[in-house]
């Protein structure tokens, strides 16, 4: 089993096929997990931040230009559009800081910017498990497209894709 | 408060044979480093006695994350290229890797994850340091960095024990994790961790930064520089995903650190979208 296990890193992209698990942990980053449910390939990007402010240095970072990319490396995988669906996970919050703090809203807006570029792109958000302040450690079964999310001791299975 | 378990840590942490060793030479290291008297000659042979501890610190001197440019072959060359703290800093990673490079349970940490976030929070705190103009404290905090969460390794089984407990105080009494430990097992990991530090005999500073680092604003006013920058070192680590545990971000962002820091909203930023090349400069060394 610990073979088909893939760890994806903060501001990094994986795609891949069925047995593939890819797991990544999260804080106020977002995990963005698309899976195309008919050729059974899926990816996913741990963005760091909402918006590219780089000129496109580090694509994988941002949720405007890492989702993107991660939609046409499955297209160049063998992947429709139309088969694709996402979950999204993480964009946590410190428990405690002062409203005016902008390091303090990342999470939030990093679940924005995901919801907004992913509308962009036509894939629906099926699931998602989104805000709060628990770290998320989430693994993503391509065998069939299932996420298996763990907060604060707590296990959620999300089936639909 | 679950009294036996309080009872039980306070038994752990009053008998030094449960609390996890370092070896001799790390401590003498690093408080020969604060005696101005102290000669070079005399660290290099101290550290030359223990030979695999010599290995590994000629391997870190050579690699990316610390070397600058020449070949390293003896302690003595080492100190001369690097300076004396920054051996210091490197005696501290290879001393406190195999007390910390472990599972964490209880606090859901996997095999390498409070390693690896202790080096990610000395590294931002080094940083923090020396963008503000702070190189002095630079190895303090590097140091203090990794090792401000090593409470968790001991206080990590009654975590489990009254996990759910901890997390109903934080949500029902609207308070942080650690002060939600306290509440449920009279201890927070802070202080556990002040206590192994002191049985090291670690300076003062870093006992400080360890026992405060989540609430700088109470620690003592000598040492609230230091303190506030390990504090905002591990928020940013913990908002990127590294470290974070069963206690998630049930943490406070201290408004006064960022004060006393004189940390500007772009500097953090700045700081924290910088983490995944941070990273990458530790792979070497993780």
């Amino acid at each position: 089993m610990d073979n088909t296990l893939v760890n994806v890193g903060v501001a990094q992209l994986k795609n891949s096929a069925s047995p593939t698990v890819l797991r990544t942990i999260l804080g106020s980053c977002v995990g963005i997990c698309i899976f195309d449910r008919i050729k059974k390939i899926g990816g996913l990007a741990h963005i760091l931040l909402p918006n590219d402010t780089t000129n496109g240095i580090a694509i994988e970072k941002y949720a405007d230009t890492a989702i993107p990319h991660l939609v046409n490396l499955l297209i160049k995988a063998g992947g429709k559009n139309e088969n694709f669906s996402a979950k999204i996970v993480g964009g946590a919050s410190m428990f405690k800081f002062q409203s005016s703090l902008s390091l303090g809203q990342i999470g939030e807006r990093n679940i924005e910017e995901t919801k907004s570029t992913l509308k962009k792109l036509n894939i629906p958000i099926l699931e998602e498990d989104v805000g709060g302040s628990a770290g998320r450690v989430i693994n993503f079964h391509l065998q069939d497209g299932h996420l298996k999310v763990k907060s604060a001791g707590n296990e959620k299975i999300y089936y639909k894709v | 408060m679950h009294e036996h378990i309080k009872q039980r840590i306070e038994t752990v942490i009053n008998n030094i044979d449960q609390l996890p060793s370092i070896p001799e030479v790390a401590t003498k290291i690093i408080n020969m480093v604060n005696d101005p008297d102290v000669s070079f000659k005399k660290i290099a042979e101290e550290l030359s006695k223990d030979q695999a501890m010599t290995t590994n610190i000629l391997k870190l001197c050579n690699s990316a994350f610390f070397s600058k440019g020449k070949e390293i072959t003896s302690i003595d060359r080492a100190i001369v290229t690097l300076g004396l703290k920054e051996v210091k800093d490197i005696v501290m990673v290879v001393a406190t890797k195999p007390i910390l490079n472990k599972f964490v349970i209880g606090y859901d940490l996997g095999k390498g994850d409070l390693w690896k976030q202790g080096l990610v929070v000395g590294t931002i705190a080094k940083k923090i340091a020396i963008l503000k103009g702070k190189k002095i404290i630079a190895d303090t905090v590097f140091t203090g960095g990794i090792i401000h969460n090593i409470g968790k390794i001991i206080l990590a089984l009654y975590v489990q024990n009254t996990f759910k407990d901890i997390m109903n105080a934080v949500e029902t009494k609207n308070i942080t994790f650690n002060q939600a430990e306290q509440e449920i097992m009279g201890f927070n990991h802070q202080q556990v961790g002040e206590k192994i530090l002191a049985k090291w005999n670690f300076p003062e500073i870093l006992r400080m930064i360890v026992l405060y680092y989540n609430n700088p604003e109470e620690a003592p006013a000598e040492t609230q520089m230091e303190v506030s920058i390990v504090h905002i070192a591990n928020v940013l680590s913990l908002m990127s995903g590294i470290g974070v545990g069963s206690d998630g971000l049930f943490h406070e962002i201290s408004p006064f650190a960022i004060k006393k820091i004189g940390l500007t909203e772009d500097e953090l930023m700045e700081i924290f979208s910088k983490i995944p090349e941070t990273l990458k400069q530790l792979k070497e060394i993780l």
